[in-house]
């Protein structure tokens, strides 16, 4: 019965060709632009790291000001970044299955043999980032836990960095010139592009990771500035970088690897123990507000999303509402504009039930090719997008998982349009069609 | 013509009309908030910056060497740079306005530190700071440059200090501002000197500080990162900014140039989300009329061939072809009306959820006006085509129609 | 056997009740050929859709061999419209997108009949009405006449046991109606009853018996001098 069902619908959608093209153009163009729009707020809003979300912990101390919390409209959040000492304390100290202590740092690089030095931004962190964050090697490998004690002259690179540096070649054992110092190259990253870059959420979500990593230990020792926010809340009288190290200023991201709820709870209480301690020693002056939060908690509570993002996903599905709308009325007033034909088969014989699936047929055909139309005009709107977002161009390109959703979009938008055309149609009476002819 | 056998006639094809209306409503909840927006993202982008934007030019240099010597560097860069033929003004500086980054402080207007702090956006800058970002000078005096400090020796205020006009506002309220004085958290205090005219800070659409809430350092920063604004004749820019390039990088100090910029590149980035918004918003503000306006099309088509019969028998007996045009426009005007009426209520609660979510100001009446009469106007249109060829039925299909 | 007794059929709008039918009954038996008169608006297209199953009673009982249908489901009606059932309609109607060979198959495709058995019956129905030629024709290209041995061919390519027809000859000149009326004979007398309301007391008197519907009611029975089976008719 499918195939004579497709060839009804086809006979009906050919009768009337301007009707049928505008319904299947404005189906396709709300799921193209609900597509594009869907597409950009799934990137800004995935997590880079799922496959990790649930061993990962962000950890926030609240060590704000007493007069105030460190953001008026959430209150309850502690700051998202520690103290250097704080930060240390604990990367020292707490019970976790790997823990990462990190902040940025802008460093010169000289490629030298006459070409221009070059600005790179540099992270400094604790050798556990690596493994914490699955971070993918090209050649090499990154440091251990002793080159993070003896703050050892150990670099690893990103891949553009190798390139630029390089050529792309395995520079494993090579020499950069960072700021007149020398480090030895031990690993040379693969393509890593989290988005966004969860990690450390504080300034450019959207960024590409650092162009450079080094061991912690060798931003205290070196004293190298920080290129990351700096934010204060404490009267102290800084001058120079020395004075920030002792600082109540915060600018530090701390995570912890944490496998068993068991672990959590530990960790939770050693940090907890520890503030308590700060307290006696006249520091911390709030409550005690510790938290940890997962990657997904944590992209959250940074709300990464932009407004304008989630304006716009409501605003083109408002214009799939629309679009479906449109088409409801263009597919019921095609299917009570042939009544007449359905009386007939009703009379002939034609149960409710086979009327019914008969349009939903011609309605399923009519979301198909809506469906495929408005792939194609969603990869017209990211390609236009791309001119938009440049820097964020992994933001708009079309993934598997998106594709798929505008498939199911689409047969929803279809059925959705045709629901209730076909149930209207195969309620006709047949009496009522034949005795007015 | 009477409005009551259309009102019946719609209310028996109720679902059709439903339809109509509530897509005329969608859209116009839409379109009215979309060109509120649109039209408060045009107003940013195209609000004047304060300074000299089209003129000037910005470098950042930043020292690497082990042998590297800040303020040495400074003093001869800023020479280097007046020297250039073509260059108004120079002056060293912490940010770059409207680049989304830049420094703020917590002042207060009493030495108490528990007083309620007045947040600013401070630059630091030298004695030629006004000349060079292009600012005029309101009341007071402009730095001197023996009050410059290459690098300071810790983060206290600086003795003394110049304001935007609505920094001073915002300190001192209706007082004159010039004599009083500005203290940081731990008591040290400047004097206000001098007050400039308003020029947009570090970052747009601030709250605290305000985006005009400058206040301006004799400083150079205690850093190895630092920054030039180059003011140059007009119409110069382009033709100076290699060259300028090109000077500094030869000039040595153990230290990298690492971009030499115009202004324009920062108001671009950082206005590109707002372009973004507005062609975004603007493509589906054209495609959703477009859907609409075909919605209108469609229904009216179908009524038309529905009651061919119909009409062909009013003409038969004695209508004209506009009686019929216009039992269409005006069938469609009240299709609009309704449809119009129920979108300006969603319009508001659109509104209201934007100003729940992301604290937007509510949606002034004028624009919902607006696009209701542009939809009315767009609805009448529509129907005209379908309209016309319901006049043009033949008064025989009356009679030959089974 | 189709069997009516002191059926009930009520139309209501906003402003008035029509009494369709009032204490309709009527017995029409196997292989009889019944024509039914009455002036316009008695009541015969009504009485012709309760029979076929097209609108339900409001009162009386309808039995159609043997069984109780006045009450089934619609899905029930529907198969039996299908399979018992032929209709020829007052207009032609004919499915204006559908050929003349797809016009036939309609019903046949509803009843599920395989590919080979559905052409078979199409292609010996159409010849049954003379129009074998004309398989792949559209409606719009064919006389009234012809669109009417179409929606014969159609009404009996499934072996209906009971071939119902409101006005057959209605738009088309006598000679047509002669050859339509021949052509109902014919199935007549293979076996099929026949159920025709007319207003031309010429071809009712083809027929074995014949109905007078008057204000919802039948009011008279005028068997004519049948050439086949004996009439057996019950008047209430
Ligand atoms: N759907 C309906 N709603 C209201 N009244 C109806 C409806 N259908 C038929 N009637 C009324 O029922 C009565 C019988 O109608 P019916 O169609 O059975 O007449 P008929 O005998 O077939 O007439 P004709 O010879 O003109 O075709 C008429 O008075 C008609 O107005
Ligand atoms: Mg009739």
């Amino acid at each position: 019965m499918l195939g004579y069902y497709l060839r009804l619908a086809w006979l009906s959608l050919k009768r009337t060709p301007a009707i049928t093209l505008l319904m299947i153009g404005a189906i396709a163009l709300g799921i193209g632009a609900t597509t594009t729009t869907l597409t950009v707020y799934h990137r800004m809003s995935t997590n880079p790291i799922a496959q990790r979300n649930d061993v990962l912990r962000a950890v926030t101390l609240d060590n704000w000001s007493a007069d105030r919390p460190w953001d008026t409209d959430h209150p309850d959040n502690a700051p998202a970044e520690l103290t250097y000492r704080d930060a240390l304390a604990i990367a020292q100290g707490a019970p976790a299955s790997r823990l990462v202590v990190m902040r940025k740092t802008s460093l010169t690089a000289e490629p030298g043999a006459g070409r221009p030095p070059f600005l790179v931004v540099v992270r400094l962190a604790t050798h556990d980032f690596f493994p914490m964050f699955d971070v993918p090697f090209a050649y090499g490998a990154g440091w251990d836990g002793k080159a993070d004690r003896d703050g050892e002259p150990v670099a690893v690179l990103s891949k553009e960095t190798n390139g630029k540096l390089f050529g792309g070649e395995n520079s494993v054992g090579k020499i950069v010139r960072l700021d007149g110092r020398e480090y030895r190259v031990i690993g040379v990253l693969a393509d890593w592009q989290p988005t966004p870059k969860f990690y450390d959420l504080n300034n450019g979500e959207y960024d590409t990771p650092e162009d450079l990593f080094l061991p912690f230990a060798l931003g205290a020792t070196l004293e190298l500035q920080p290129a990351g926010n700096v934010n204060c809340w404490k009267p102290e009288t800084l001058a120079g970088l020395r004075d920030l190290f002792g600082s109540e200023c915060i600018w530090h991201q701390l995570w912890a690897e944490l496998r068993t709820p068991a672990e959590v709870e530990r960790f939770q209480s050693y940090i907890d123990g520890y503030v308590a301690e700060q307290k006696k020693l006249g520091r911390f002056p709030r409550r005690i507000n510790n938290r940890l939060y997962t990657v997904d908690e944590w992209l959250a509570r940074h709300e990464v999303v932009g407004r304008d993002s989630r304006v716009l996903l409501v605003v083109s599905f408002a214009f799939l509402a629309v679009c479906v709308l449109n088409v409801v009325g263009l597919l019921l007033s095609r299917f009570l504009g042939a009544a007449g034909a359905t009386a007939i088969r009703r009379a002939l014989g034609a149960s409710r039930g086979e009327i019914f699936r008969q349009h939903l047929v011609e309605v399923g055909l009519v979301g198909a090719l809506a469906g495929i139309g408005g792939l194609a005009l969603g990869a017209v709107g990211l390609t236009a997008l791309q001119q938009l977002y440049s820097s964020y161009d992994r933001l708009t390109q079309l993934d598997l998982s998106m594709t798929l959703a505008a498939i199911a979009l689409a047969v929803l938008a279809g059925l959705l349009a045709g629901l209730y055309p076909a149930w209207r149609i195969c309620r006709v009476q047949p009496a009522g069609y034949l005795k007015t002819q | 013509m009477e409005i009551r056998p259309i009102l019946s006639a719609l209310l028996r094809n109720r679902t059709g009309a439903l339809l109509v209306g509530l897509q005329v409503a969608i859209t116009l909840a839409v379109i009215a908030n979309a060109f509120f927006i649109i039209a408060s993202r045009l107003e940013k982008i195209r609000r004047p910056t304060g300074i000299d934007t089209p003129n000037l030019i910005f470098a950042e240099s930043e020292g690497y060497a082990p042998d590297y010597e800040h303020a040495a560097t400074l003093s001869s860069d800023l020479a280097l740079l007046k020297g250039i033929a073509g260059v108004v003004a120079v002056t060293s500086t912490n940010s770059v306005p409207l680049s989304g980054g830049g420094s703020a402080n917590n002042y207060h207007a009493t030495p108490d530190p528990k007083a309620a702090p007045i947040a600013g956006n401070y630059f630091e800058v030298n004695a030629d700071f006004i000349d060079a970002y292009g600012l005029t000078l309101v009341a007071g005096r402009a730095f001197r440059a023996e009050e410059f400090t290459p690098v300071p020796a810790n983060n206290d205020l600086p003795p003394v200090l110049i304001l935007t006009e609505t920094m001073a506002k915002t300190a001192f309220g209706a007082e004159p501002a010039l004599g009083k004085r500005l203290y940081d958290e731990n008591g040290k205090s400047g004097e206000v000197i001098g007050i400039v005219s308003d020029m947009q800070g570090s970052w747009l659409g601030n709250t605290r500080p305000g985006p005009q809430d400058l206040v301006f350092h004799p400083n150079g920063g205690f850093g190895k990162t630092w920054r030039y604004v180059i003011r140059v004749r007009p119409g110069e820019r382009d033709r100076l900014l290699p060259q300028i390039e090109k000077a500094l990088n030869g000039s040595g100090h153990g230290r990298a140039i690492i971009w030499v910029r115009p202004h324009e590149y920062w108001l671009t980035r950082t206005f590109r989300a707002d372009r973004r918004m507005v062609v975004f918003l603007s493509t589906l503000v054209i495609l959703m009329t477009a859907v609409t306006a075909l919605g209108i099309i469609g229904l009216a088509t179908f009524q038309v061939n529905a009651r061919r019969k119909q009409i062909g028998t009013r003409r038969a007996l004695g209508a004209r072809r506009a009686d019929i045009v216009r039992y269409f426009q005006l069938e469609n005007g009240l299709l609009g009306a309704g449809g119009v009426v129920i979108g300006a209520l969603l319009a508001y609660a659109a509104s209201g959820w934007l100003t729940n979510a992301f604290q937007m100001p509510p949606l002034p009446p004028l624009y919902v006006l607006a696009s209701a009469l542009a939809l009315l106007a767009l609805g009448q249109l529509a129907v005209l085509w379908p309209a016309r060829r319901a006049g043009a039925i033949d008064p025989a299909v009356a009679t030959r129609t089974v | 056997m189709l069997d009516m007794q002191h059926i009930i059929k009520v139309y209501r709008t906003d402003l008035v009740e029509t009494h369709a039918l009032r204490d309709f009954s009527v017995t029409v038996a196997e292989g009889e050929f019944v024509a039914v008169t009455g002036p316009s608006g008695s009541g015969k297209t009504t009485f012709l859709n309760i029979a076929g199953l097209l609108e339900t009673p409001d009162g009386g009982r309808y039995q159609l061999d043997g069984d109780d249908v006045g009450t089934l489901g619609d899905d029930a009606r529907a198969g039996i419209r299908n399979q018992r059932i032929g209709f020829i309609f007052q207009g032609f109607n004919l499915i204006p997108d559908l050929d003349v060979f797809d016009n036939v198959d309609v019903p046949l495709r509803y009843r599920g009949f395989v590919t080979r058995d559905r052409r078979a019956r199409i292609e010996r129905s159409l010849e049954l009405v003379g129009l074998a030629a004309r398989m792949r024709h559209l409606p719009s290209q064919l006389s009234g006449g012809q669109q009417q041995r179409v929606a014969i061919a159609r009404a009996i390519a499934g072996d209906p046991r009971f071939l119902l027809a409101d006005e057959p000859t209605g738009n088309l000149d006598s000679l047509m109606a002669r050859q339509i009326m021949d052509l109902l004979a014919e199935i007549n007398r293979q076996g099929t009853t026949i159920v025709l309301v007319t207003h031309d007391p010429e071809l009712a008197r083809r027929a074995h018996r014949n109905i007078h519907v008057m204000d919802g009611q039948v009011t008279d029975l005028k068997p004519y001098a049948a050439r086949g089976a004996a009439p057996d008719a019950a008047v209430a």
